[in-house]
Parts: structure tokens; sequence; C-alpha cells
């Protein structure tokens, strides 16, 4: 393309009135090796457009891929259910395990008295036996009376007082 | 709406969304999360895609939203993030660099635009939108856009001879 032609084309290009295929036009013609050294100067920004123009960003997902759960996670879930119910299970069916059962009835049998009378009596029975452990650790604690007497023993401290008091008279 | 359909719907323009939020952001990791945010809330209204006429535009709009909220809440707080602003205070030191790196110059004049004329350096001359569909995206009339174009493209010339004439002197 002419010379004269181009200028004319800048011209048009920086009063904003280029069309878009004349713009290409300039910037194929800016490509080019030998340029007229007054029109150098734009081969760089020309340049610079045709760069910008092929950048890409490699981390830009699709936002919708991070909805899509993975494999190794169902794999989880399956894993505790079956945990779970494996648990539960072994407690569940009597027979299956013979040393369990003579424990659970034994967990069952809490003492449980049918008779009232009995009931009483036997409650009586557990409350003494309480009382009697009772008085007997509490008999241990009379030492402590030690203390009050030795009190009694520093009543003479307020002969002291006395003292100090006629003093200041 | 199935998961396929809905990929290869926004396969079409996921990248040119961030794109244009990394032009708005700056940083990398933030134009990630946008676009991200974005497809999100695409995804959750799959049903009413239907109706949007042009979802692209629709899409781009909601990034350019989602971004001026996030540009927005930046002001508001105390701290300020500023991405790439790595100014270095002794002038010939960064021009030997910007030299080096003539591309990444033009990245930065077109960083320094405001938010707008970036928006529509990116939309019309790096992804190639006409002005009609740039007016739809930024939700404004398309003379605004041409103007607002032609704006930014005198400032990107402005600099550009700046730095030639620079390395000329």
């Amino acid at each position: 393309m002419e010379l004269v032609n181009i200028e004319k084309l800048l011209d048009k290009y920086f009063e904003g009135e280029t069309t878009l295929s004349e713009e290409k036009e300039l910037r194929t013609y800016f490509t080019r090796e030998h340029i007229p050294s007054h029109l150098e100067k734009y081969k760089d920004m020309f340049q610079y457009f045709s760069n910008e123009s092929q950048i890409t960003s490699i981390h830009i997902d699709n936002a919708v891929s991070s909805t899509n759960i993975p494999w190794y996670t169902w794999l989880g879930v399956a894993a505790s259910i079956v945990l779970i119910v494996g648990l539960f299970m072994t407690n569940i069916i009597p027979g299956m395990d013979t040393e369990q059962t003579p424990l659970l009835t034994l967990e069952q049998d809490l003492g449980t008295y049918e008779d009232p009378q009995l009931a009483l009596q036997k409650t009586k029975e557990v409350l003494n036996l309480v009382s009697q452990f009772m008085n007997e650790g509490k008999k241990d604690l009379v030492y402590l009376n030690e203390f009050e007497n030795a009190k009694k023993k520093l009543v003479y401290l307020n002969e002291f007082e006395n003292t100090k008091n006629s003093l200041i008279k | 709406m199935k998961e396929s359909v809905f990929i290869t719907l926004t396969d079409g323009f996921k990248d040119k969304l961030y794109r244009l939020a990394r032009r708005l952001l700056v940083s990398n990791e933030e134009a990630e999360d946008a676009t991200q945010e974005v497809l999100l809330k695409l995804w959750k209204n799959k049903k009413r895609i239907g109706q949007y006429k042009n979802v692209e535009a629709f899409a781009m709009t909601m990034t350019k939203n989602y971004c001026y909220d996030k540009l927005k809440a930046k002001d508001s707080g105390n701290l300020k993030i500023v991405h790439s602003n790595y100014k270095d205070e002794r002038p010939s030191l960064q021009r030997e660099v910007e030299a080096k790196d003539s591309l990444n110059w033009v990245g930065k004049i077109i960083n320094n635009l405001p938010e707008q004329q970036r928006m529509i350096v990116q939309l019309r001359d790096i992804e190639q939108y006409d002005n009609a569909e740039i007016a739809e995206m930024l939700e404004m009339n398309e003379t605004a856009v041409r103007v607002a174009l032609s704006r930014a493209r005198k400032v990107i010339r402005e600099e550009l001879v700046k730095k030639h004439n620079y390395g000329v002197g």
C-alpha cells in the first residue's frame, strides 16, 4: 500500500473515524520489516494491540466444574454406612455370638423387688448400713476437738490486751 | 441449559472478559477473580440467558460494572493496593528500561488513561468490536464512544512522539 494512503488512514485513525477493516489494514502494514522512520513510532502501538489480543489466563476454569463431586467421596460414604450397620448387627441378632447372651440377661437383672414389704425392708437395711459407716467415719474426727482445747489455752493472750489498755491510761 | 452448552457459549468470550478486567484492574489475579465471578453469575442466571439478545455484550457490561465496584472499594479503603506502579525517581534509568521494553511502554501509556478511555481502547483496538457494540457494552452512545476513542488515541500518539523524540534528541 502507498505511503500517502497509510498517512491518510493514520490521520483518520486518530480522529476515530476509521472502520474496523481499515484498522486491520493499518495493523498488517505495521507488521512489515521496513517502515519509514517517521512512522516507526506507531509500530510499537500496533504491535502491542495484536500482542494483547492473544493474552489468555490459564487459571480460569469454567465456573460449573466445581459442582462435580469426585467419585471417592461416595466410597467414603459407603464405607461409613457399612461400618455403622455392621456395629448394630452384632448386637441385635441374638445367638450369633453365644458369649453375648448371658451378659445381656445379667444387665437386665437390676435387683428389682416385686413385693413392696420386702422392698421396704431391704431399703431400710441399706440405709442402716450407710449410716453405720457414716458414724464410724465420724469417730475418727474426734481429734478436731483438740483445736478447741488449744484455743482455750490461748485465753491468757487477753492479759496483754489488758496491760496495754492500762498503760494507755 | 446444559453445562456443555454453557461452556461452549462462554468459551467464545471468557478471554475477552479476562482481558477487559485486566485492563481495568491491572493485576492478573484480580482480573481472574473478576472473570470467575462474572461467569459464575451468568451460570446462576442461566435460565434467563435466552432472554438476552447479546450474551457477550451483557457479560462485558457485567465485567465492567464488577471492576468499577472493585476500583471504588479500593479507593474508599484506607489501604491502597497499587499494582505495577513501580516508578523510579531517577528518570534516566527509567527511560533506559522503557527503551528496552517499548511494548510495555505502550501498555503503560494505555493504563494511565482514564478508565473509560482505557476500556474503549481495549475493546476497539485490541478486541476489535465496532463502536455500536462498545456503546452497548459500556452503556454509552456511539458518538461519545467515537470521541473518547479519538481522544485516547491522540494521547497515546502524543506520548509516543514524546518518547520517540527523547530517543532522537
